[in-house]
């Protein structure tokens, strides 16, 4: 760390400038009306539903109901099959097979004034009505012509249904249908009719076509395989789908939250201002306490605060981001308080090793060294709040979720995702803080005070540490 | 600071241990008696907010919800600080949830019985008592766990001056700021929801720093030490040279916590201000404890321990 150059300063910091331009812009191209995004901004962030708006539902089996697992991804996949038709793609849904409820969470539709919340969250939970219709709903270009299942003649329902299951056969996935003996008659006599012409029969859930085979031999006897270039994963949906139609029990409300996008979205820019007003405020006060460790101290912070926003974007498009709610926004919060205290923690080192006669360059390495420690144990005891609470309140597969579940199994995943996002900001503004607020707080510092101009003692301490103090502290402590 | 050289953080342990003693009393007279704002999040129950424009007689709301025989209903206004549409509450208790199809039945029949006062649903919470119930648990084992993963690790780190005692009265420490961050929720009546556990959490993080800092210190003196000073002492000359960092990373992070409150409240964003001014409390209570509380406490163990083995 000694032979750090003077460039180093510039090179840091203008990283560190970029970063922020970046991460609060992001790049996009557009492409006639298309726009691509290459690099996400602040615009792009997923804000949770506390912040735009949005539906928080948990559905449950009836009390004097026992579901089992297979039953519950089936009631799963009813809801996702009824989200997508309704063009909500950025649901959340998560399965409590223990307690067997679904969570699902998805955000008010951008423009969509006449959003009933109240009638999407009954429609989710409504018994799927499955039916197996003669007839394709789509052309040969893959445009559905058919839109109301009505319109077809319809075959079999969801009730006829025995039982669907993947398997794997002569190297490829299928799903292979048993019907109860009601619909037997009624699936050999069109299967019968429509054997080698062409014509399919599609499968619906309420008014949505998610397949549509086609009809290759008669059957008979009520057991079917329903072929294609399925891969594994296509072959499980499908099948569960089937089972949810014939899913022998409906979904309750246990709880449900609505909140209106309107308290959102305008309180989301004042907070911008705000954000931008403190973080001016904080970098005033650091310069005013700390002198020329005060601008290092800013830019510091800086990429600590754009740092978090880059990483709850995820930054390039084809990241995984995060959604960022209010406790989120707590945990930033708390975050740059910690990266202040890092720098505060520095300077005021260096101060005092300045005071006891050091040279610029022994205070400054001392002043470093020696707060590292503690700095060190600061940000160790967040990550490990932050590790508690990703793993109780965050989704049942994440890391820390798992190795903690001894400690909240009986409880099931949580409704409260909100302090999730508390506790992964938290996490990454600890780390951030050892890049931001620890090295390069340090690599700025050690090339700033090569320069000649720069190395007075009076830009790193507002102290004038006089001979007289000098004595009497190294006598007291 | 020089005034503060003979300073002797011992000597005032008793007015320490008054002030949280005092805060504790005031909170155990006043929520009994005028209770504490707790979310439906933890409660169960159902709470519905509308905007409405002109004027509307509470009174009369709630008489028109009673004729739907759904659950005991109160109708309180909202409170907009500073914003053009008025708000109310309708909140039912909690013994049983509401269905879906009921609460779509409460603002039908408000839309159709006050057509002028343009009705509009704006949030609405219904929570299962049970999955309450379920997440109130599973926020006290997460609190409980950080705490014993605290005491464990400050014990680890601080094991020369005595371990389990350094974990266990930073651990009063920020069981103290726990107590004021629910005084502040209590006392300004914000809701006691999931705000409200991230707030203390960021300030049990905020705390346990200050702690950790002056434990340091001492340790780090203890080895500066060539003549063996008593922990009295040791306690001071630490308070004393970690007093400049925590006041200036205080007022700094309350500076800009302060910038959040105002432009919250300028801008009426409830949300934001029911984390940031308590947070704000909870930041100059942490200093404090860190400070003053801990290091006393464990000052106070040693010499009792100390004039026992003497004895």
């Amino acid at each position: 760390m000694k032979n750090v150059k003077k460039p180093v300063f510039f090179i840091v910091a203008a990283f560190i400038l970029a970063m922020a331009y970046l991460t609060i812009f992001g790049v996009h191209t557009y492409y006639g009306d298309v726009e691509t995004v290459w690099i996400r901004g602040v615009e792009d962030i997923r804000w949770g539903i506390d912040i735009r708006g949005g539906v928080d539902v948990i559905f449950t089996s009836p009390e004097d109901f026992s579901a089992n697992r297979n039953q519950m991804d089936s009631a799963r996949a009813i809801i996702e099959t009824r989200m997508v038709a309704r063009n909500i793609t950025d649901y959340e849904i998560y399965v409590d097979y223990s307690t067997e409820r679904i969570i699902v969470r998805f955000p008010w539709q951008a423009g969509d004034v006449s959003f009933d919340p109240e009638q999407a969250i009954r429609e989710l939970g409504e018994t799927a009505l499955l039916t197996f219709r003669e007839g394709d709903p789509w052309d040969e270009r893959g445009y559905q012509v058919i839109s109301e299942p009505e319109d077809l003649p319809l075959v079999i329902s969801g009730s006829d249904v025995e039982s669907a299951a993947p398997q794997y056969f002569d190297g490829k996935y299928q799903v292979a249908l048993e019907l109860k003996p009601s619909g037997r008659e009624a699936f050999s006599d069109a299967t019968g009719r429509l054997a080698g012409t062409g014509v399919p029969i599609s499968i619906w859930m309420d008014d949505y076509c998610f397949s549509a085979p086609r009809v290759n031999s008669h059957i008979g006897d009520g057991r079917a395989v329903i072929e294609g270039s399925f891969t594994a994963e296509e072959a499980i949906s499908l099948a569960t789908r089937i089972n949810g139609g014939a899913l022998p029990f409906k979904l309750e409300i246990d709880s449900f939250n609505t909140i209106s996008p309107t308290l959102g979205m305008s309180s989301r820019d004042a907070m911008g201002l705000a954000g931008v007003i403190a973080f001016a405020v904080i970098v005033i006060i650091m310069v005013y306490l700390y002198r020329l460790l005060g601008v290092v101290a800013g830019f510091a912070l800086l990429g600590q605060a754009v740092g978090a926003l880059a990483v709850i974007s995820g930054f390039f498009s084809g990241n995984q981001s995060f959604t960022l709610t209010i406790p989120g926004i707590a945990g930033i919060v708390l975050s740059i308080a910690m990266g202040v205290d890092a720098n505060v923690i520095t300077s005021e080192r260096i101060k005092e090793e300045l005071k006891m006669g050091k040279t610029l360059d022994g205070a400054l390495q001392a002043g470093y060294k020696r707060a590292f420690a503690v700095i060190f144990d600061c940000n160790v005891t967040l990550l490990i709040i932050s590790f508690i609470l990703m793993g109780a309140f965050g989704t049942p597969d994440s890391l820390a979720a798992i190795i903690l579940t001894p400690l909240f199994f009986m409880f099931g995943p949580s409704a409260a995702g909100a302090i999730y996002s508390f506790g992964f900001t938290l996490s990454v503004g600890a780390i951030l803080n050892f890049i931001f607020g620890v090295t390069a707080s340090r690599l700025m510092t050690y090339s700033i005070s090569k320069f000649k101009p720069l190395r007075k003692i009076s830009f790193y301490t507002r102290d004038k540490g006089t001979i007289g103090k000098r004595v009497e502290r190294k006598g007291a402590v | 600071m020089n005034d503060m050289k003979k300073f002797d953080l011992t000597e005032k342990r008793k007015l320490f241990i008054a002030i949280p003693l005092i805060l504790l009393a005031c909170l155990l007279i006043y929520i009994p008696i005028f209770g504490a704002v707790v979310s439906i999040e933890f409660t169960g129950g159902a709470m519905m907010t509308y905007t409405y424009s002109g004027t509307l007689d509470l009174g009369q709301v709630e008489s028109e919800i009673r004729e739907l025989n759904l659950a005991n209903v109160t109708v309180t206004p909202g409170s907009a600080f500073n914003s053009d549409v008025e708000l109310i509450n309708v909140a039912f208790s909690s013994s049983q949830g509401l269905s879906a199809e009921q609460l779509a039945s409460v603002t039908e029949r408000l839309t159709a019985s006050f057509p002028d006062n343009d009705i509009i649903l704006e949030n609405n919470q219904n929570v299962s008592p049970g999955t309450g119930l379920r997440f109130f648990l599973k926020c006290l084992v997460a609190f409980v766990f950080a705490f014993l993963v605290f005491v464990i690790y400050i014990a680890v780190r601080f094991k020369k001056l005595g371990g389990w005692s350094t974990g266990v009265f930073a651990l009063i420490a920020l069981l103290v700021d726990v107590m004021v961050v629910v005084a502040v929720f209590v006392f300004f009546r914000l809701p006691i929801d999931s705000i409200f556990m991230a707030v203390v959490l960021a300030i049990m993080g905020y705390s346990i720093n200050g702690t950790i800092i002056v434990f340091d210190r001492i340790r780090e003196n203890k080895t500066l030490q060539s003549k063996k000073l008593p922990d009295r002492e040791l306690l001071n000359i630490s308070v004393r040279q970690s007093l400049s960092r925590a006041i200036n990373t205080t007022v700094t992070t309350a500076a800009a916590l302060l910038v959040l409150s105002i432009v919250a409240l300028i801008y009426d964003v409830s949300t934001i201000l029911n984390f940031a001014f308590p947070m704000l409390i909870g930041l100059i209570s942490g200093t404090f404890t860190s400070l003053c509380l801990s290091g006393t406490f464990w000052v106070m163990w040693r010499e009792r321990k100390e004039n026992k083995s003497k004895a």
